[in-house]
């Protein structure tokens, strides 16, 4: 139903979701573990919901050797240990109907053939009139070829669309030279740079907290704002990654990406609407405008063995496939400023990492102190400034710290919590942000992907932290797993008279 | 979803003023050592509920208390009794995440002449600053003083005239312009709709014939012919709805049946005006 409400009367008062055109789903990288514990789950969803296209394929495309028939049962097996919904013959079947595989050997022609063939064939047999999404689940390094592949096979009759997963790049030039790449063959509107963390409703729901509520946005600056504290921390290990973790660490796996564009949502001006370019726009100025004073203000760590969840873990250096005199970091924070009229002088700390005490990403948005509490000292003792907590994950939803009366005849003040729970006030569940991401990009709205100009200057401050790197070797490891980070990053906070919020 | 029952009570020829006491104590006990229950809200869910459909109406809020966690106040109009107010309290509590979240239910039997002021017993009840739904169940007594009352504190009234004996839709329009309201028999026609939609522009020119039961047919005759912009011609009764455009028999749409606590579940969702329905209604 293409229509108009304006063209199709019968429309008019319908909720009526678009529903994506007609197409064909090729998934590179269709044998690696993000197809079956994120996108199969998340393609399953979205047939439960109705929202896939009426005519519609998916062609997994990897290195190993699978049938059709091997794909398919594999699919199902991934679908039923990791789909939030239970399964259901039924839709299964309708996915599955549309379900092919081939093998990525030999030379990038020969794939081309197979592939090429393959889609020439599902095109016919589905209807799906020609238009392909390619999903880069893929290494970085296999990116470039295959995006020649697609651009060879961009398909004259329908639409081309390509998803590409993070990290793009490993550095502002190597970003470069692939956006330059992707510009030589593809519209940006055909470019979908994903970050996943775009597509969780709570990232979301930092936009209507500050657009759709008058009280907040007034306070939003740094007239009031004393700083913000942004934690991306994760309790988990690099989970059998070394090979790519090594190379990365914890700057390029989340800093660049997840954390920057957490940055990026809170200290945003309002978008004029809510369309991609409109959003996008006000993201990369604040990308743009993001400066670290120094050296001194980012800190980084590697863990050392340690307890996580009452278990002894292995340090980094003891992790399979990692060097045992590896540099990597595993662990950043920095102070960063926003140089904008807004937010001149009101620090950011941001911290990500691995093996930290617990999972939890969190923007924390401390207000100034109440200008002239007129209690004594002792009575206020146990209060703290307001905070503003948003919970991205996990428990999500936001909790206001306020100062309240403590009952009895005394005035003594503490610190209390009004909470928001997204599962206790909105009892559906809510959906993977993979579900979300897939969907749009088959609609075409770029609005939760990255834009080729906000990847660079993400790379560009990344970049910047990184260079003094080279020269020093850091004593690591400096923190034990299951704590929060090295000392230092303590002392980056309590340097300015503040500290990591308590958790 | 599993619920729990924290604590209930029971109160008959109570007040106003005791229910508010026992229902703070009711919430004092659910914040169970430990238990990390939480109150939340997001509307109050007043339901007037005549007797015969009160079993009805307990199992289509039973399905639907863990979506929507609200105050319900449930009235149960008992004219013939004498005068008095019998209340039953409860707090249900449902697991979320590592917490549970608590709503309150009370079902109140207004005996007597408390028939005649239903409003003057839910305004001290509702909870401030939250939308208030009010779901007649059966068919409303339009024209009296509990359906006046109501649709003036209600922000969003609630039935199914698919539940009338006789579709009395002109007094129903009377209301239009004091609360927002809701049809559940619309709300289950919303899938014809979109796949009517879906045949523009054809459709615009076919002759329609319509059959099935009457509040169901009625409004998408209603439904057509306002947006259409052309006469339909009288509807047919049958036990299934059935359409046919151009001679031809439209399949009819498919998905799953929406279960009565879903209906009721997305019209609480809703809070504008629905236009679309008022003019089905008034070409119904």
């Amino acid at each position: 139903m293409t229509a108009t409400a304006a063209e199709n009367p019968l429309l008019e008062g319908l909720n009526v979701r678009p529903r994506p055109e007609p197409c064909t789903l090729v998934i590179f990288g269709a044998s690696g573990d993000l197809t079956q514990r994120k996108l199969m789950p998340a393609l399953y969803a979205l047939a439960v919901r109705h929202l896939l296209p009426e005519r519609f394929a998916i062609v997994g495309a990897a290195r190993s050797d699978m049938s059709d028939e091997d794909f398919r049962e594999r699919m199902k097996e991934a679908v039923q240990e990791f789909a939030r919904d239970d399964f259901r013959q039924d839709v299964w079947d309708t996915l599955a109907e549309g379900m092919r595989y081939t093998t990525l050997v030999g030379s990038e022609n020969q794939d081309e053939d197979s592939l090429g063939r393959l889609l020439d064939e599902v095109d016919r047999e589905r209807a799906t009139e020609g238009n392909h999404v390619y999903y880069f689940a893929v290494p970085p390094a296999a990116i470039a070829a295959l995006v020649r592949e697609v651009a060879a096979r961009k398909s004259e009759k329908g639409w081309t669309r390509l998803i590409i997963e993070k990290p793009f790049g490993h550095d502002l030039d190597s970003a470069r030279a692939l956006n330059a790449l992707l510009r030589e063959r593809f519209d940006e509107s055909e470019v979908f740079r994903i970050d996943h963390y775009l597509g969780k409703e709570t990232v979301q729901n930092m936009l209507a907290l500050r657009f759709a509520n008058g009280i907040f946005e007034p306070i939003w600056n740094r007239q009031f704002i004393d700083h913000v504290q942004i934690t991306v921390a994760e309790s988990i290990g690099i989970e059998g990654r070394a090979a790519f973790y090594e190379h990365a660490g914890a700057l390029r796996d989340v800093f660049q990406n997840h954390l920057l564009q957490l940055v990026a949502l809170t200290a945003m001006e309002p978008p004029i609407d809510f369309t991609s370019e409109s959003v996008r726009n006000e993201k990369v100025k604040v990308l743009r405008s993001l400066h670290t004073p120094g050296p001194k203000s980012v800190v980084r760590g590697q863990y050392g063995r340690g307890f996580v969840d009452g278990e002894e873990v292995p340090g980094y250096r003891e992790e399979e496939g990692v060097s045992r005199d590896t540099g990597t970091e595993t662990f950043v924070a920095a102070k960063l400023y926003v140089d904008n009229w807004r937010w001149a002088d009101t620090p950011f700390y941001v911290r990500t990492g691995k093996r930290l005490a617990r999972r939890e990403t969190t923007i924390a948005i401390q207000f100034k102190r109440a200008p002239h509490p007129p209690f004594e000292e002792v009575a206020a003792e146990a209060l703290r400034p307001n905070v503003l907590l948003i919970h991205v994950q996990p428990n999500e939803g936001m909790s206001l710290a306020i100062g309240a009366k403590a009952p009895g005849l005394g005035l003594s003040i503490r610190t209390v919590h009004m909470d928001f729970l997204y599962g206790s006030a909105f009892r559906e569940g809510l959906p993977e942000a993979y579900e979300r991401l897939i969907l749009d990009a088959m609609l075409g709205d770029a609005t939760l992907f990255t834009r080729a100009d906000e990847i660079e200057e993400q790379w560009a401050l990344v970049d910047a932290i990184a260079a003094p790197w080279q020269r020093d070797r850091p004593a690591f490891p400096n923190y034990a797993a299951g704590t929060w980070g090295p000392p230092s990053a303590d002392d980056l906070v309590h340097r300015d008279g503040r500290s990591w919020r308590r958790h | 979803m599993a619920q729990a029952l924290i604590d209930d009570w029971n109160g008959e020829d109570t007040s106003i003023a005791e229910i508010e006491r026992e229902l703070g104590k009711l919430r004092d006990s659910s914040l169970l050592p430990g238990a990390s229950n939480m109150r939340t809200s997001v509307m109050t869910h007043c339901a007037w509920v005549p007797r015969r459909w009160l079993d009805a109406a307990e199992q289509t809020l039973a399905g639907l208390a863990d979506r929507h966690p609200s105050r319900t106040v449930i009235l149960i109009p008992a004219p013939e009794e004498p005068d008095g107010l019998d209340a039953q309290l409860a707090v249900r509590c449902y697991p979320a995440g590592d917490r549970h979240v608590c709503g309150e239910v009370l079902e109140l039997t207004l005996r007597g002449n408390r028939v005649e002021a239903p409003a003057s017993i839910v305004l001290p009840l509702l909870i401030s600053d939250l939308p208030v739904f009010c779901r007649f169940r059966g068919e409303p007594p339009f024209g009296e003083a509990p359906w006046e009352q109501l649709v003036d504190i209600a922000d969003r009234v609630i039935v199914d005239s698919g539940e009338w004996d006789e579709l009395r839709y002109d007094e129903l329009r009377a209301s239009f312009d004091t609360a927002a309201i809701s049809d559940i028999a619309w709300a289950r026609l919303e899938p014809w709709r979109v796949l009517l939609a879906g045949r523009w522009p054809e459709i615009a020119e076919q002759e329609i014939r319509i059959a099935g039961p009457p509040a169901d047919a009625a409004l998408l005759r209603g439904w057509l012919a306002s947006r259409l912009r052309r006469t339909i011609r009288p509807v047919a009764a049958a036990d299934e709805l059935t359409v046919k455009l151009g001679g031809e028999t439209v399949a009819p749409p498919r998905g799953e049946v929406r279960s009565p606590s879903d209906l009721l579940s997305a019209e609480l969702d809703h809070f504008a005006r629905d236009r679309v329905y008022e003019e089905a209604v008034a070409a119904a």
